[in-house]
């Protein structure tokens, strides 16, 4: 029982920095409808700079700002150069970052080898304590983790339910034509969107190194659960990220802990479910 | 030749002395250029694929390193003219086909480990690539677009997964190796000649296959389908049937392709089917040029030079492939074909400005 509740908590755990990383992903498609397969180089290319710059600086928080924010940078960058050049074609823009997968992935191993790294939290975070009621011990991290995720995700919440930005987006997903009939900027729109996601996927990159490591590889790990995320909770929906998280997240988990063989198998099991009775997932809007 | 082509039909003799070239009478000149090019376009096809052919079959001859090159682009020549067969003319792209590709080949092995006979195992390798297409084709031809290509995915690391972490039959990252290939009579592929023979023979087979499906009724009705689904079903067209079948033709002989690679490689590994396999496929096919069948084999030769050659002298030769797959989508969407394909156009646009002009005595 004891063990069930740990890896019930390391599932929540995972479905925290899956969900940052998908829910970018989700936005991104929802608004502009790219498919943006180097998403999971973003989150593993943030893990390195934040592995570096905390190495550098002995600073968590500074290593989290430069991750978070060189990656927000280069999602700025490539909105407003390779996918704005691709003029919304939906199968280029997809392959093109295809590609660029292969270049960020050969560019990190030349800069931070093949070995696995892993970024320690500082001071009490690093550490452990012992459960209430439960008696487990459990590491801090990931508790902390699974708070930043819980606070992130009502941030996002909050700014797309309570903001004028966030109406903007939501009608974007909805309608994208209509937005800019009314007169609403919809570049700059996209922009702010994209570069949102590569943000929280740089974020996720330095919170995920602390629990599941930067290595070579891990890029393509995060991209199919986020992937199987967004199938799930239907691409485009911000509410179906966080549920798609939780599935994923949980079965990942058990599924490693209690059948070790078809571990990664099984976590697509919902995925073809969902596919064969509701194509356009749990709480998608988004007709393909 | 452009400057040349830009003048008007018919003008002033200094212009036609100028078009035929120096030295030359200006008619006879233009004859003998319109004699060639017609001849090119008649011939040039089915000329270069003997002249390729034959290549093909001498440098296969030798056991050195240019053989076995030969045999890595054949076989994922096959993996990409497949590709693009369900990519190019039923417009699904599938970013799972490696994940395919190791199913024909881990069924071959794992039949070979549990004794069956190397026939039988061939025929196992090949039945589970069959199987397998039938089943997921029913879940993978519900979606269209990205979606497809999210599914495929899925389902290509879901191959890959199993291969990884299903020890009990994978033998895991190890991988199974593979000792003794199928052999009947004076027909052995254990000799490698007869193999390298083979491997080329297949590859001659599935091409000439696809592209007599391409240019058949049924590659023609998949055309229109990617084009656009809906008119295509309001004629009565079962839109999703044919989808189903370019899925199932396309995973069966991936299958083809990967139960060769093992013959060629003698081991299968999840390596074979990583994500970065099944995205290098694709490229191969952008990069040879969608909707062509030809051009991904040409992209399958590229490629592997990539792997192979250019990573001795370049050890960043993926960022290299990286830049020229994204310079290929902005640049030359047909890609390496689409060339080819612009330079035929070219060429009958000559012609045609050739017959047109007045003087000669072999026209109408």
């Amino acid at each position: 029982m004891q063990q069930f509740i740990a890896q019930t908590l390391n599932g929540l755990t995972l479905a925290g920095i899956i969900f940052l990383v998908s829910s970018g992903f989700t936005l991104v498609f929802g608004v502009m409808r790219v498919t943006n397969l180097s998403h999971g180089a973003v989150y593993l290319l943030g893990g390195y700079i934040g592995y570096s710059v905390i190495t550098a600086t002995h600073n968590f928080l500074a290593g989290l700002a430069a991750a978070a924010l060189g990656m927000g940078l280069f999602g700025l960058l490539l909105e407003r150069t390779l996918i704005t050049w691709l003029k919304g074609n939906e199968m280029s823009e997809l392959l093109a970052t295809l590609g660029l997968i292969y270049v960020i992935d050969d560019i990190s191993l030349a800069i931070w080898g093949g070995s696995p790294l892993t970024i320690n939290l500082p001071g009490v975070l690093g550490g452990s304590s012992t459960l209430p009621i439960s008696g487990i011990v459990y590491p801090n991290d990931r508790i902390f983790i699974l708070a930043v995720s819980i606070v992130i995700a009502l941030g996002l919440y909050y700014l797309l339910r309570r903001t004028r930005i966030g109406a903007i987006i939501r009608a974007g997903v909805d309608d994208r034509e209509m937005v800019s009939a009314l007169g609403i900027n919809v570049r700059r729109v996209f922009s702010l969107v994209f570069t949102l996601g590569a943000l929280l996927a740089g974020f996720a990159g330095v919170l995920g190194g602390t629990v599941l490591g930067v290595y070579t590889g891990g890029d393509s790990d995060i991209l199919l659960f986020a992937l199987a995320v967004v199938i799930i909770g239907g691409l485009g929906s911000f509410e179906g990220a966080i549920v798609g998280s939780l599935i994923i997240g949980l079965i990942e988990t058990y599924g490693t802990a209690y059948f070790p063989a078809v571990a990664y198998s099984i976590l697509f099991i919902p995925v073809i479910v969902i596919l064969l009775v509701k194509p356009e997932g749990l709480l998608g809007k988004v007709n393909r | 030749m452009t400057a040349g082509g830009q003048a008007p039909a018919g003008r002033a003799p200094a212009v036609e002395a100028q078009l035929a070239g120096p030295g030359l009478p200006a008619g006879r000149g233009a004859r003998l250029a319109l004699t060639a090019l017609r001849g090119s376009r008649r011939f040039g096809g089915p000329v270069a694929a003997v002249a390729v052919g034959i290549a093909l079959v001498l440098l296969l001859q030798g056991n050195g390193f240019t053989s076995t090159l030969i045999l890595d682009m054949l076989v994922y020549a096959i993996a990409a003219m497949s590709l693009d067969f369900l990519g190019g003319y039923a417009g699904l792209i599938s970013l799972g086909q490696a994940g395919f590709l190791g199913v024909g080949a881990y069924g071959v092995a794992i039949a070979e480990v549990h004794f069956f006979s190397p026939w039988a195992a061939v025929g196992i390798g090949l039945g589970a690539a069959l199987v397998l297409g039938l089943a997921l084709g029913i879940v993978a031809v519900r979606v269209r677009g990205v979606s497809f290509v999210i599914i495929t995915l899925a389902m290509g690391q879901v191959l890959w997964g199993l291969a990884f972490q299903w020890v009990g039959l994978s033998e895991g990252d190890n991988g199974i190796p593979l000792t003794i290939l199928p052999s009947i009579g004076p027909f052995d592929l254990n000799d490698p000649l007869t193999l390298r023979m083979t491997v080329l023979a297949v590859f001659a087979v599935v091409a000439l296959l696809l592209v007599t499906f391409v240019h058949s009724p049924f590659g023609l009705s998949l055309r229109g389908v990617r084009s656009n689904e809906t008119r295509l079903a309001a004629l009565g067209y079962r839109t999703g049937l044919h989808l189903y079948l370019a899925w199932v033709i396309a995973v069966f002989f991936t299958g083809v392709a990967g139960v060769l690679y093992i013959f060629v490689n003698q081991l299968i590994s999840p390596a074979t089917m990583a994500f970065s396999q099944d995205g290098l496929l694709v490229i191969m096919v952008v990069l040879g040029g969608l909707r062509s069948i030809w051009g991904p084999a040409l992209g399958a030769v590229v490629i592997v030079l990539f792997q192979q050659e250019l990573s001795i002298y370049l050890e960043r030769w993926q960022t290299v492939m990286g830049l020229t797959l994204i310079a290929v989508v902005l640049f030359s969407p047909g890609g390496l074909w689409g060339l080819v394909r612009a330079a035929g156009r070219r060429r009958d646009a000559l012609i045609t400005r050739l017959e047109a002009r007045p003087g000669k005595r072999d026209g109408p």
